[in-house]
């Protein structure tokens, strides 16, 4: 098992190696000038000097590589030109909110997804079954954003029900208030991306269950006279849990981009309005410290879930 | 090829296949032939008594804040999304087969660094690559666009058609081939991407989906098609200040885009039951 | 994990989620004291020091808390009148006198002081002015302070200015751009590190709020200074809510969760949405931008040449001539702009007692092209000379509405006397990207301006640091200049300024639009400052409060 985790590990750090390499070539070779900044605050040309300099911009390629790395082994993604605050800080400052929202949006997959997945291979084929499918494959098409205004448009702000943006109002006071005051702003935009994801998860475990439902020991079960309630719950479920439990280190990117279009929507101060604000103002370092951040957090969950699964089944250890 | 009527055949079967075929085949004809048959999408005068009209007979789909009909910026629309779609698949499919192919006949050394590269390609989620590309100063004609899309959807398909290469490789009438004088490569390359085409063509119908949201969303952003070309995920953006007074300005766009990633989503599972009955 | 478990949690879940949502509003304890406000804004106020206000930390998401932190020495007369001694409101200092016509004498008024307790002095504003001056700190800043020669402290509370000549706007230069900092806060910490102190996190000022926290991304919270000298301001909470989309703000206000915005978002029916809430008020106040459409003096594809088309200044004219600007401005804005007199917005006083500007004469306009040699030879609808077609395109930005719709009238009016235009709408940062290049025949510019009409010298002088048209008239130069050194009649020198740019037809001068603000009805005594929106918050009533 050390053996196969250690591999796995080393794999697992190649892999990110190779993820900024490639990102960092990439915004290399991309023409147009970072520094250029919009008429009113227009840089004199010794400010684009100087901040060229403070970039490393004006070292050949190489040397800026292996900057970047060095940096980064450091913690240092260098500094915004939006906020002139180191990124590392911005990111940090950003992440909680999306992990609140990540969070819970895969615990609401992971439990309704389980819950219907399983209902829905019990009652195969039934019309319950259909409709269940084709409306979550409906919202699995729907996008994000649009979904996103909608609720916001018609629950936030018409009828006012749930506030339509933001993480919490200003004006809260207490900690039990606070968080039931960001629980509530939580609301909608969990909803949203759970609509368009929670398909993924639904039909996996269906299928999954399906699977070990053909299986000789459930038949034997069943033969056996045990309650089909038990057979489902007690014997086929575990072992259909194990697919769907590693469905999350895959969920990630999912998740991430779905973010991106969520949090600008519903102005939720997380790492994807602050992506977004990036690419607007094209503050290079902080889109580039976002983009680190995230691969880096994809091949974590896809580890994690690899170790999950070696851990759940040992035979995936031996391969 | 037979096995890919085969498939259609049983594609066309399912219920749920058949309405996502007919509904993509009404988009594509009406793609063709609509900015024909419909009203001028933009009317010069007229701006102020037009703008965010309700539907009516005049126009189905009604108007949006300078007066252009709904329903034909939709159908027009439809026109840009598939074939920005269509094109991107088609390159991303074209790409990853040729590497998947190259990673898992030659294998080798060749197939670990190509697999170690997809992997870390893999490891950023494409929104943010193209994100991050976009953002770039030039104007981003359509024809890059799509090339960029193309380019940063192959990289799973690769891996996908590895996998199908190394498994067929094991299989008893391509060892046979190969003993009966290899005739070329070019013979194999036949026998392995014609049984490979299956899982492509799966992949290919979902990746027609996935794009489609991905540059719905891009357009959204500002970053995908520029206006005034009409796209689905752009005339989101402009309904957006409207939504209360004029909510047919997103909404159609909106439901244009469910319906035919849903009607490509449905064609897809049922090809997917079709060539690997097992995971119905 | 049984099914029971797991519906549990399901239901457990649901009724979470049921109760949360119904939880009321006002659980925040301080939402039911109306002697609060929240304020939305699209940028975060990273760094509300004055002297720190360069580059993007010169957004007014950052200026405005500044201004509510720091007081100026004194601050613009509701005339927003810049030249001259007279006309300016108090603020840090209570009076000022003229020694001689290059020297000027401010008292500080003794009641006031920095938010620790300490009181207002001399050397506060001398330390600040030494900051302010250096171009290696604030290049800016410094640029824009470069006609002040001194400024030394006569005791505790006089200070004294000294300039490099004797022009119109010395006042105004020396408490507009920047308010004081308190030397004994900062004295100690080397002047390049300010901006990553602690200071710059909790900053110490001398205005009606103080600095009570910011939350990242999400809010800024002031709350009013007990202690102003000026009256303690009747709104005891200021919050600055950060949403960076305009479509997210207008949602946050109309749902109840926000009082007040600087302004509404394009489109129009946003403003009949405001109307329609019955608890919010559009505020107008002057905008600080014009609209203009400009010529490119050069040629687009080699910028050492004259444009082939535009070069000439009757066609120019005859543009100008040719389109309904009236009609225009007012089938997009409604009531709410009108056409300038030359690029002045609603905010530039020398804009009073300037002419109407030009009606259109389509007439008129086709004789200016005709006497050029412009006419339809080949009868394609199109003019043409030489056999070049004249054909001219307008670059501008995607990300305006009301530009967009007003180039679309322009080239449907243009169409009529046989110019065709071509519409290039491109995202912000690849326009301004051409535009600096000089890559364009008709820029849509929205130019942002200061109080200060000497402001005009940097799009309309021929070494103006905005002046991507490359525009050239050494007698508009030399009007400008005298203009800003004129110390006596300096309304009717800037009118000659106007004049002569209009005769130039450097642009179609298109809007001057009036801005709108939203405000919670609640709020009383409501102005609006066109040159720092919400400085007149501490001014302000509230109703229902003690």
């Amino acid at each position: 098992m050390r053996r196969w985790l250690v591999r796995r590990t080393l794999q697992a750090a190649l892999t990110l190696l190779i993820a900024l390499v490639l990102l960092f070539l990439l915004i290399h070779i991309l023409p147009g000038d970072p520094l250029a900044r919009e008429g009113e605050h227009a840089l004199t040309p010794e400010q684009t000097e100087a901040l060229r300099a403070r970039y490393g911009l004006d070292r050949p390629l190489f040397g800026q590589l292996a900057a970047f790395l060095g940096g980064l082994a450091k913690g240092d993604l260098g500094v915004s030109i939006q906020y002139g605050r180191p990124v590392t800080e911005l990111l940090l400052e950003r992440l909680p909110a999306t992990a609140l929202l990540g969070g819970t949006v895969l615990l609401l997959n992971f439990v309704l997804g389980v819950w219907l997945g399983v209902r829905q291979a019990v009652r195969k084929d039934s019309r319950e079954d259909r409709w269940i499918t084709t409306l979550s494959l409906a919202g699995y098409a729907t996008p994000s954003f649009w979904l996103g205004i909608v609720l916001a448009g018609f629950v936030g702000v018409r009828w006012r029900l749930l506030p339509p943006a933001g993480m919490r109002d200003p004006l809260g006071g207490g900690t039990v208030a606070t968080a039931v005051d960001i629980l509530r702003h939580l609301i909608l935009p969990a909803l949203t991306l759970s609509i368009v994801s929670i398909a993924g998860t639904m039909r996996y475990q269906r299928a999954a269950l399906l699977e070990v439902l053909r299986l000789p020991y459930i038949v034997t079960a069943r033969a056996k006279g045990l309650p089909e309630s038990m057979v489902i719950w007690r014997h086929a479920w575990r072992n259909a849990l194990f697919p769907v439990l590693t469905l999350f280190g895959l969920w990630l990117p999912i998740l991430v981009s779905g973010s991106v279009f969520v949090e600008s929507v519903f102005a939720w101060p997380g790492l994807g309005s602050l992506a977004i604000g990036a690419v607007g103002n094209r503050d290079y370092p902080l889109l580039v410290g976002a983009a680190v951040l995230v691969a880096a957090v994809v091949v974590l969950g896809t580890w994690l879930s690899d170790v999950a699964y070696a851990v759940l089944d040992p035979r995936v250890r031996t391969s | 090829m037979s096995t890919l009527r085969e498939a259609l055949g049983a594609v066309w079967r399912t219920p749920r296949g058949r309405a996502g075929m007919g509904f993509l085949a009404f988009l594509a004809l009406l793609a063709l032939l609509g900015p024909l048959a419909l009203p001028e999408p933009f009317r010069q005068f007229d701006l102020e008594e037009l703008a965010n009209a309700a539907p009516s007979v005049d126009h189905p789909f009604g108007t949006d804040q300078l007066s252009r009909d709904v329903l034909s910026r939709v159908v027009s629309g439809a026109r840009i999304s598939l074939a920005v779609a269509a094109l991107a698949v088609g390159l991303s499919v074209t790409l990853g087969a040729a590497v998947g192919l190259v990673a898992g006949y030659w294998g080798g050394v060749l197939d670990a660094v190509l697999m170690r590269l997809v992997d870390g390609a893999l490891a950023v989620p494409r929104l943010f690559l193209l994100l991050l590309v976009l953002s770039v100063p030039d104007r981003v004609p359509l024809a890059a666009l799509i090339l960029l899309i193309g380019t940063t959807g192959w990289f799973a398909t690769s891996r996908l058609v590895r996998a199908e290469v190394l498994r067929l490789r094991e299989e008893t009438f391509v060892r046979a081939a190969e003993a009966l004088g290899a005739s070329r490569r070019r013979v194999i390359f036949r026998h392995l991407l014609v049984n490979a085409a299956g899982p492509l063509l799966v992949a290919a119908t979902l990746g027609v989906g996935d794009v489609i949201l991905l540059e719905a969303g891009l357009s959204f952003l500002g970053l995908g098609v520029q206006p005034p070309t009409p796209s689905w995920g752009g005339m989101i953006l402009d309904g957006r200040p409207v939504l209360e007074a004029a909510p047919w300005v997103s909404v159609f766009p909106g439901a244009a885009i469910i319906l035919t990633v849903l009607a490509t989503n449905l064609v897809g599972d049922a090809l997917r039951d079709a060539f690997d009955p097992r995971g119905a | 994990m049984t099914r029971w478990t797991l519906e549990a949690w399901l239901g457990a879940g649901l009724a979470a989620t049921v109760m949360v949502a119904g939880a009321p509003r006002a659980w925040a304890q301080r939402a039911s004291d109306p002697a609060r406000i929240v304020i939305l804004t699209g940028g975060e106020a990273a760094g509300p020091v004055p002297t720190l206000n360069e580059g993007p930390l010169g957004a007014t998401s950052n200026t405005d808390v500044t201004d509510q932190l720091f007081l100026h020495l004194a601050e613009l007369g509701p005339t927003l009148v810049t030249t001259g001694d007279r006309g300016f409101e108090p603020g840090l200092a209570r009076s000022w006198t003229r020694r001689d016509s290059v020297t000027l004498v401010f008292d500080l008024d003794p009641r006031a002081t920095w938010q620790d307790g300490a009181p207002v002095t001399a050397q506060d504003v001398v330390f600040t002015f030494a900051r302010a001056r250096n171009p290696a700190l604030a290049p800016s800043l410094s640029r824009l302070l470069r006609r002040i020669t001194s400024v030394t402290a006569e005791g505790e509370r006089r200070v004294v200015f000294r300039y490099t000549r004797p022009y119109g706007e010395q006042l105004y230069d020396a408490v507009f751009h920047t308010a004081p900092l308190p030397a004994h806060l900062l004295a100690h910490i080397p002047a390049e590190s300010l901006a990553r102190s602690a200071f710059v996190q909790a900053p110490v000022g001398s205005g009606p709020y103080r600095w009570v926290r910011r939350v990242a991304g999400q809010f800024v919270e002031l709350e009013a200074n007990p202690r102003f000298f000026l009256g303690a301001p009747a709104i005891r909470h200021v919050f600055y809510r950060l949403a960076t989309d305009p479509e997210a703000r207008m949602n946050l206000l109309l749902g109840g969760e926000a009082d007040a915005m600087d302004n509404v978002p394009p489109p129009r029916t946003n403003v009949d949405r405001v109307n329609a809430a019955g608890n919010l008020r559009l505020v107008p106040f002057a905008s600080s931008t014009v609209g203009y459409l400009l010529f490119n003096q050069r040629d687009p594809r080699d910028t050492s040449r004259p444009h082939p088309i535009l070069g000439d200044r009757d066609v120019r004219r005859a543009i100008v001539l040719a389109l309904d600007r009236h009609k225009m401005v007012r089938a997009t804005f409604g009531p709410t702009a009108d056409v300038p007199f030359g690029p002045t917005s609603p905010m530039l006083w020398i804009r009073r007692g300037a002419p109407a500007p030009a009606r259109a004469d389509v007439a008129e306009a086709r004789r200016l092209l005709a006497a050029r040699g412009w006419a339809d030879h080949d009868g394609d609808g199109t003019l043409d000379r030489n056999g070049s077609p004249l054909t001219l395109r307008i670059l501008l930005t995607i990300t305006s509405a009301t530009r967009m719709q007003i180039a679309q009238q322009v080239q449907e009016q243009l169409r009529q006397i046989g110019i065709r235009i071509e519409l290039e709408g491109v995202e912000f940062a690849l326009y301004n990207e051409r535009r600096n290049q000089g890559r364009f025949d008709l820029d849509f510019a929205s130019a942002s301006q200061d109080p200060s009409p000497t402001g005009l010298a940097q799009s309309w002088s021929c070494s103006g640091g905005r002046n991507v048209a490359q525009f050239c008239d050494p007698v508009v130069d030399s009007l400008i200049d005298a203009a800003g050194i004129a110390t006596g009649n300096t309304e009717r020198a800037w009118q000659a300024v106007l004049q002569r740019i209009e005769a130039d037809a450097p642009a179609v001068f298109m809007y001057a639009p009036t801005f709108f603000a939203v405000v919670d009805r609640r709020f009383g005594n409501v102005r609006i400052r066109p040159e720092s929106l919400w400085l007149g918050l501490r001014e302000w009533t509230v109703a229902g409060s003690r």
